[in-house]
């Protein structure tokens, strides 16, 4: 049983010592780095992936992919905006609105997945330029100002000393590493991706699974867009563009397959931390904000080059 | 020379399991040379490393008196030889005369790829294989499958082959596409090229070999003209046995219907089906590759919903549009194919056995692991799984435990009815009886078992009641004493298609009735 | 059974106008797009098919047709590259910064087309090689040149290039160079697909793998092959893009990638690999380009664009994928 445990969690302690060799070399290069404020204003800089980060995994799992969470995000951030501003809602029903159309949006992309068989990378790269353009054409590139003092609780402000949105993303976070580690939906995703066929013909429900984790994509994108929107006190169209991107490599670094199958959230929140880790790390040594995307893309491309040379050896 | 492939002495194993052992024959230019045995005899794995796909561990292979040894298919093909494979290994996209030369294309002076002339070329093939009527410019992806075969045969002689090996051309072919392609196997014969041909349907073998040679279990049997050798000489060959000694079914006495099906058909492969299965019976259903065996039983499992016709379960009208239905009428369907359809490889066997029952084993969503755990347990000291533990995954179990582990992850759930497709497929002698076993025992348990087998000793040792589909239909129909062999292989080939029906107490007519 | 006779079908190997027509669907389908849409916009607003308005349409839009010639062929083989856009703009300011640094123009040409060469010829490595999926090798490698342009150049504006450099405003009877240079590369482009064994390859490749390695063909260099040519037409697209402005601004072009990309699927490359012509994706691109004018024309915001785009896509592949289903 221990030896099953940690052939599973086997690239979760790799990621581990990593991440402590990361903390210790970036403590020893900046003080500022190793302060509670630092980390904590880190927190609330990765909530927003890191939400998206968590049905991002199980899409991935189930040997599929969602390009469009950044159009989502950006498409939710301005109906916020033209809900609340424009057509005059309250700012709670507004939030609440914003967010169901992410979660529509993401059941779009599993209806075009699961009805019409159009692969994920193609369907969802396909309403990522859907999507972003309903933002662009909605807002015109107007911005959205002026939100009340009480809607910036959400993104800028603290509960018992810890971020707020901090505190949502760790309720999310084992909500979705419950619901992947221990349940039967957990297994149907693992089963999903490790051989559809064999999945369906054991009389799972597949396409219901797929419709539920693609809607769960958009869903949280949008509940993402509105804590961005709250934390930057404004709504823009290209909010969130390349985003997919982060939420990608944070998922893969985490040791899940790109070929679907295997995963954990656990290992997300470890790939999450050791990608912002880095950024900071690299931000606080002064490189430019710019300079860090080449880092993740590097780390992207070199997380799935070592996992599929310990895959082989694994076999 | 007067033998154009000479095989001698060769053996093959893939890992420990030795499938062809020390196998000699010969093919002479302008013979159609037939290859008969049954399932896994290693008629595959031969051609395999005469076409050099594969390459023998032992023994050599001459062509035209030289030894040869090939390192791809297309080395093969440059000594002309020439393969249609089952699966046509074809571009769907692409068309019909490029399909025919892709990789050996007519150039022009300046080596462009001359499409003029492949398309004559093309058009003159097809002339000769009597197919005026295949336009060398549509896509490969519209035509039928035995156009599509026409175009691998095309393929075949674009290379100017001297030996054509064909795998079961007339499996998915209707009757009347089947006796065009043989017209087109004479004419290759006439033209002196060497065809070794590769089929289950007997009469076919008459109708064209020259000599057949018979493998079983991976061994050489004999090498028969086809003037000295009987249909029942042939079968004995092939199966060499006696069926009773290995089959251990018990006799029981069937009780209630439990699944019956009126008139069931869907989309064109699966065509008017009516049968019955009762508690504790195991129906056997023979026929050839395509016959629409496999079809059905996904039609009746849900997995492509019937398009007419109905279902009952008890007597009562039950409508199954997914497998999920399926299930939850106690129907459980142990696939054909066991690595692609039956498992979760990279799984384990924990993990497999649960997958049908998982909302069961749930308590408020939450899966229990011990009561997992010990579902597992049970299922490996029950079914007999040769594993290290619930733990081990899957893929590293043998063909034979895997499917024990596939069949307790359907008995878990209780059914009330069993499919089997294809039971023992590729699976070592042993493995196959305690398989074998198992089903008899389930059956003697009261569940009604559908059976669906190409080993035609499998369906007449096991099977109480044997139905024999060709085209979709259900063309026979035989109780335990009256399927012999013969008569079966008849009805599936439909040599005599009469006399079966005649020999058949109940025949076509009587099954509707039933 | 047919009435035509051996003999007689063995005198016609002369193309079937109906198999003309469905080999080139896609194509037709997008020409007279183009038709209605230059007649229609142009009947409400004339100056919309006025020469200044064209010549302006094509200069500014022939390289993202250029570089969907590359991808088309990437995706024919069953392959997807999403980094073509930060590609051509990491390449474009080489050429720029080259060509203000006093380089002679002929090396500032040829140098940007080598290295996007180059660094596709890695990016195929290791999609062939070492089994990467190309959707993440080419999401790696878009964020790495497109934070590594903006880190090293700080999106600053390259001015003050050498007119002789400026390929792009080169004009022939009257026509910019752009034009020429995207009808004579399709054409060859096409023919080279028609006509080379290596062309047929990629179709194959993209159309059937297990059945392209029994014919012999060898794949891992073949998919390196595509994206190295795929890298010198990102190259040739880079120059034409550096070169028609008299400014180049060192960053990537918003959603490059995006529109390349969208030209060769609705120009009718599967997404599925295996079928499409590079003629169709160039149509594709000049139609794309026409849209995003004719919104000007119509009085229609230019910010539904990326929508119109979007749709379109999805229109294509839902077409593709309903008439896969029925064959």
């Amino acid at each position: 049983m221990t030896l099953v445990l940690n052939r599973m969690l086997r690239h979760e302690v790799i990621l581990g010592v990593l991440l402590v060799a990361a903390l210790i070399v970036l403590a020893g290069q900046s003080e500022h780095f190793w302060t509670a404020d630092n980390l904590l204003n880190q927190g609330r800089l990765m909530a927003e992936v890191g939400l998206i980060a968590l049905p991002m995994t199980f899409v991935i799992v189930t040997g599929g992919i969602d390009l469009s969470v950044g159009s989502i995000f950006g498409l939710s951030a301005i109906l916020l905006g033209v809900f609340w501003q424009n057509m005059g809602l309250p700012l709670p029903v507004a939030m609440v609105a914003a967010i169901l159309v992410g979660g529509i949006a993401g059941l779009g992309n599993g209806f075009i997945i699961t009805r019409f068989k159009v692969p994920p990378l193609i369907a969802t790269l396909a309403t990522l330029a859907l999507y972003r353009g309903l933002a662009e054409g909605i807002s015109q590139a107007r911005s959205v100002r002026g939100y009340p003092d009480w809607f910036f609780g959400l993104g800028q402000g603290e509960v018992l000393g810890v971020p707020s949105q901090l505190w949502i993303m760790i309720v999310c976070f084992v909500i979705a590493a419950f619901i992947l580690g221990l349940t039967t939906f957990g297994r149907t995703t693992y089963a999903i991706g490790s051989n559809e066929v064999a999945a369906r013909f054991s009389g799972l429900k597949v396409d219901r699974a797929k419709l539920l984790i693609y809607g769960a994509s958009g869903l949280i994108a949008g509940l993402a867009a509105v804590i961005f929107v709250s934390r930057v006190s404004t709504t823009r169209s290209d909010m969130g563009t390349g985003l997919e991107l982060d939420v990608i490599t944070a998922v893969v670094l985490g040791g899940t397959s790109i070929f679907g199958g295997r995963g954990t959230v656990i290992g997300t929140g470890l790939g999450l931390i050791l990608m912002q880790a880095l950024k900071n790390g690299l931000a606080l040594s002064g490189v430019k904000g710019d300079g860090t995307i080449v880092v993740i893309g590097a780390v992207l491309i070199a997380a799935i080059l070592i996992g599929n040379l310990l895959s082989r050896d694994g076999d | 020379m007067s033998n154009l492939l000479e095989v001698s002495g060769v053996s093959k194993s893939f890992g420990p399991v030795k499938v062809l052992k020390e196998i000699s024959f010969d093919v002479r230019p302008g013979e159609v040379h037939a290859l008969l045995g049954e399932n896994g005899a290693g008629k595959s794995t031969l051609i395999k490393i005469v076409a050099g796909v594969i390459n023998a561990d032992e023994g050599e292979v001459r062509l035209e008196g030289k030894a040869v040894r090939f390192a791809s298919p297309r080395e093969a093909a440059a000594h002309g030889i020439a393969t249609v494979y089952q699966e046509l290994l074809l571009f769907p996209d692409l068309t019909v005369a490029e399909n025919i030369y892709l990789g050996h294309a007519p150039k022009t002076r300046w080596g462009a790829l001359d499409w003029n002339a492949m398309r004559a070329g093309a058009r003159a093939l097809l002339d000769s294989l009597d197919s005026p009527d295949l336009d060398v410019d549509t896509t490969v992806g519209k035509l039928s499958v035995a156009n599509r075969q026409r175009v691998e045969i095309a393929k075949a002689l674009s290379h100017d082959a001297k030996l054509v090996i064909m795998d079961e051309p007339t499996a998915a072919l209707a009757d009347a596409d089947a006796r065009r392609l043989m017209d087109v196997v004479k004419r290759l014969r006439d033209r002196g090229v060497g065809i070794i041909y590769v089929s289950h349907r007997l009469p076919e073998i008459f109708a064209l070999a020259d000599r057949v040679t018979v493998l079983r279990d991976g061994t050489y049997v004999g090498t028969k003209p086809i003037g000295e050798v009987t249909e029942g000489d042939l079968v004995s060959m092939m199966v060499g046995r006696a069926i009773d000694h290995l089959f251990p079914k018990v006799d029981t006495t069937p009780g209630e219907t439990i699944l019956e099906v009126k008139n069931l058909s869907y989309r064109n492969t699966v065509n008017d089906i009516s049968l019955t299965v009762r508690a504790g019976e195991i129906v056997g259903i023979a026929g050839l590759i395509g016959a629409g065996r496999t079809e059905l039983a996904l039609t009746i499992f849900g997995i492509t919903p019937a398009t007419s016709g109905e279902i009952l379960i008890d007597g009562k009208p039950v409508t199954i549009s997914s497998p999920d239905d399926a299930r939850r009428l106690k129907i459980a369907y142990v696939p054909e194919d066991r690595g692609s359809q039956g498992l979760i490889r990279p799984q384990t066997v924990r993990e497999n056995v649960s997958l049908a029952i998982l909302d069961r084993i749930a308590r408020a969503f939450v899966v229990d692991r011990r009561q997992e755990g010990s579902l597992a347990r049970q299922a490996i000291e029950r079914f007999g799984i040769r594993t290290r533990g619930p733990e081990q995954r899957v893929k590293q179990l043998s063909g034979g435990n895997q499917q024990k582990v596939v069949l307790a992850k359907w008995i878990a759930t209780e059914p009330r009815v069993l499919i089997m497709d294809e039971p023992t497929r590729g699976i070592d002698v042993g493995a196959k009886a305690e398989i074998h076993a198992l089903m008899s025992r389930l059956a003697g348990q009261g569940l009604a078992v559908l059976m669906i087998s190409s080993e035609l000793p499998e369906v007449l040792g096991m099977s109480d009641r044997v139905l024999v589909m060709r085209g979709g239909r259900i063309v026979a129909q035989f109780d335990r004493k009256d399927a012999t062999p013969d008569a079966v292989g008849a009805a599936m080939t439909a040599a005599k298609a009469g006399a079966s029906l005649e020999s058949a107490p109940l025949g076509f007519k009587g099954a509707a009735a039933l | 059974m047919t009435t035509e006779t051996p003999a007689l079908s063995r005198l016609v190997p002369v193309r079937r106008w109906k198999s003309f027509f469905e080999s080139y669907g896609q194509e037709f389908v997008i020409l007279a797009a183009l038709v209605v849409l230059f007649v229609g916009v142009g009947f409400y607003n004339p100056r919309f098919i006025s020469a200044n308005n064209l010549t302006s349409m094509f200069v500014g839009n022939a390289y993202i047709a250029i570089a969907a010639i590359g991808m088309s062929m990437v995706i024919i083989s069953g392959n997807i590259d999403v980094s073509v856009g930060s590609l051509i703009g990491v390449l474009g300011t080489i050429s720029g910064t080259m060509a203000v640094n006093g380089y002679p123009v002929i090396l500032c040409w040829l140098v940007p087309v080598l290295i996007g060469m180059v660094i596709n010829a890695g990016v195929g490595v290791l999609v062939a090689y070492v089994k990467i999926p190309s959707i993440v090798v080419t999401l790696g490698m878009l964020s790495i040149l497109k934070g590594g342009l903006i880190s090293v150049t700080g999106g600053a504006w390259i001015s003050g290039m050498p007119p002789e450099f400026m390929i792009a405003q080169f004009r022939l009877f009257g026509l910019p160079s752009s034009v020429y240079f995207m009808v004579v590369l399709t054409a060859l482009a096409a023919l080279w697909m028609k006509y080379s064994p290596f062309g047929r390859a990629i179709y194959a490749i993209g159309g059937n793998p297990e059945a392209a390695r029994v014919t012999g063909i060898r794949i891992q260099p073949a998919i390196v092959g595509v994206f190295t040519i795929h890298g010198m037409f990102a190259g040739i697209a880079a120059i034409l893009f550096a070169t028609q402005l008299q400014v180049i601004q060192s960053t990537v072009p918003p959603n490059l990638e995006l529109t390349v990309i969208t030209a060769s699927v609705v120009g009718g490359v599967s997404i599925l690999g295996g079928t499409g012509t590079v003629i169709g994706s160039t149509l594709a691109a000049i139609l794309f380009a026409a849209i995003g004018s004719s919104l000007v024309f119509l009085n229609i915001s230019a910010y539904w664009l990326r929508a119109v785009q979007g749709l379109m896509i999805l229109a294509t592949v839902l077409a593709d994928m309903a008439r896969r289903r029925r064959i």
